[in-house]
């Protein structure tokens, strides 16, 4: 190989080698933390669907509409909780979060909290005042942070801070596959029609607007909590992935430059012996 | 009996589905018997002792916020905190309940401290009660 010398190769391998190790271990980390995220993702999950499942039965079979939780307003101050990770090197993860943030965010007077280290340096860098910066390290956040945040939105929620809540998270589907999601949290829209036909009454204990009051922070508190275990298993998958990736083209790289490597040696040797012979 | 069917779910996983013959929770207005062909119906959740009768024995736990909804007939409790009494650690109740006592004693704990610290208190307290009858 002209122009390249053997010591300048063998100077690159080393380096894709001990970046080939860096990535392998972040890889090895990322599993081991995904094992730990997924199984609380996945016990997480029937709290998740049934709080979710049961508030909409609740909201569509309301008939009295006096909870403000579930009047639509018609203003544009929008409130988002934005979870991302804590690090980089998570492949598109962080990166996607905040695309589709951007586009919710379009037209909207939006208020951001953030949850993850990436997101809120993302805001910082593009002087977006955000809500909070209590709730920075993502790994650090448990369920009691999850309500009180919740507690606090609704408050500001029923001052009319705010018209609409969002939670923007990415869905756990699998190891190999995640979504960006943007989740309406308030106020609780009824979807669709209502039930027609056969009305049935709902009994509120001791009444709807107490009953609206109380559970609204409680389901807000919980989703949220289910979206931060999605998340960080997301991550976690992200990163994996990310990884696997890194290490294989790495591999790749030492290979073609070992080869690259073999060669050049090979043909000094030939010249080496071809003037040998030569001069003899 | 007649039995109606249940499903209790927290955060941390699901507690309990199946069949049951009757619950009881305690809701923030006094406790709530459920039997089945209740009215569909909505309460948040106090804090307190939930029975439940499965198969007819009665089984205990430690109820703490959150709601429980009957809607057609089947009952969804899904409580902030739920153990059954079997699975709470007295110990580490007691635990609790020493060092909430510690923050309400110290004149200087700040509000926030104080709320955390009673509501603390008040689940350590149902805890033990609870397992009183394993």
């Amino acid at each position: 190989m002209a122009g390249v010398s053997t010591k300048e190769i063998k100077t690159r391998i080393r380096s894709m080698e001990s970046t080939r190790q860096i990535t392998r271990a972040m890889e090895m980390v990322a599993s081991a933390k995904l094992r730990k995220a997924q199984s609380q993702a996945l016990n997480c999950r029937p709290y998740f669907e049934t709080l979710y499942a049961t508030m909409w039965d609740i909201v569509n079979h309301d008939r009295d509409f006096s909870s403000p939780y579930l009047a639509k307003r018609g203003g544009n101050k929008a409130a988002f909780i934005v979870i991302s990770g804590d690090r980089g090197l998570a492949g598109g993860y962080n990166s996607n979060v905040l695309k589709l943030l951007n586009a919710q965010m379009e037209g909207k007077d939006a208020s951001i909290l953030p949850i993850g280290k990436k997101g809120a340096d993302y805001f910082k860098a593009h002087q977006i005042p955000v809500l909070t910066e209590n709730y920075t390290t993502a790994e650090t956040v448990n369920i009691g942070d999850c309500f009180s945040v919740a507690k606090q939105l609704c408050k500001a929620y029923l001052q009319g801070q705010y018209d609409k809540v969002y939670v923007v998270y990415t869905d756990f589907r699998s190891v190999l596959s995640q979504e960006t999601r943007c989740l309406q949290l308030l106020p609780l829209e009824k979807q669709g029609d209502a039930p027609s036909g056969t009305v049935r009454e709902m009994l509120y204990e001791p009444d709807s607007e107490t009953v609206f009051a109380a559970i609204v922070p409680e389901y807000l508190g919980g989703v949220l909590y289910g979206a931060l275990c999605e998340s960080r298993a997301s991550e976690q998958a992200a990163r994996r992935t990310a990884m696997d990736a890194a290490t294989q083209n790495a591999q790749e790289m030492i290979e073609g430059l070992s080869l690259q490597f073999n060669r050049a040696r090979q043909a000094a040797i030939t010249q080496e012996i071809t003037e040998i012979i030569a001069g003899s | 009996m007649n039995t109606f069917s249940l499903k209790i779910v927290t955060s941390d996983g699901l507690r309990y589905e199946g069949q049951a013959e009757e619950l009881i929770v305690r809701t923030v207005d006094g406790d709530l018997g459920i039997l089945a062909g209740h009215i569909n119906c909505v309460a948040p959740l106090g804090m307190g002792m939930a029975t439940a009768i499965i198969d007819g024995e009665k089984r205990y736990g430690a109820c703490i916020g959150g709601m429980v909804s009957v809607l057609d007939g089947s009952v969804k409790l899904v409580p902030t905190t739920f153990e059954w009494a079997v699975d709470i650690d007295i110990a580490r109740a007691k635990a609790s309940e020493e060092r909430a006592k510690e923050i309400l004693a110290n004149k200087t704990s700040s509000d926030t401290d104080i709320r955390l610290a009673e509501a603390r208190l008040k689940r350590s307290l149902i805890r033990q009660s609870v397992t009183r009858y394993k």
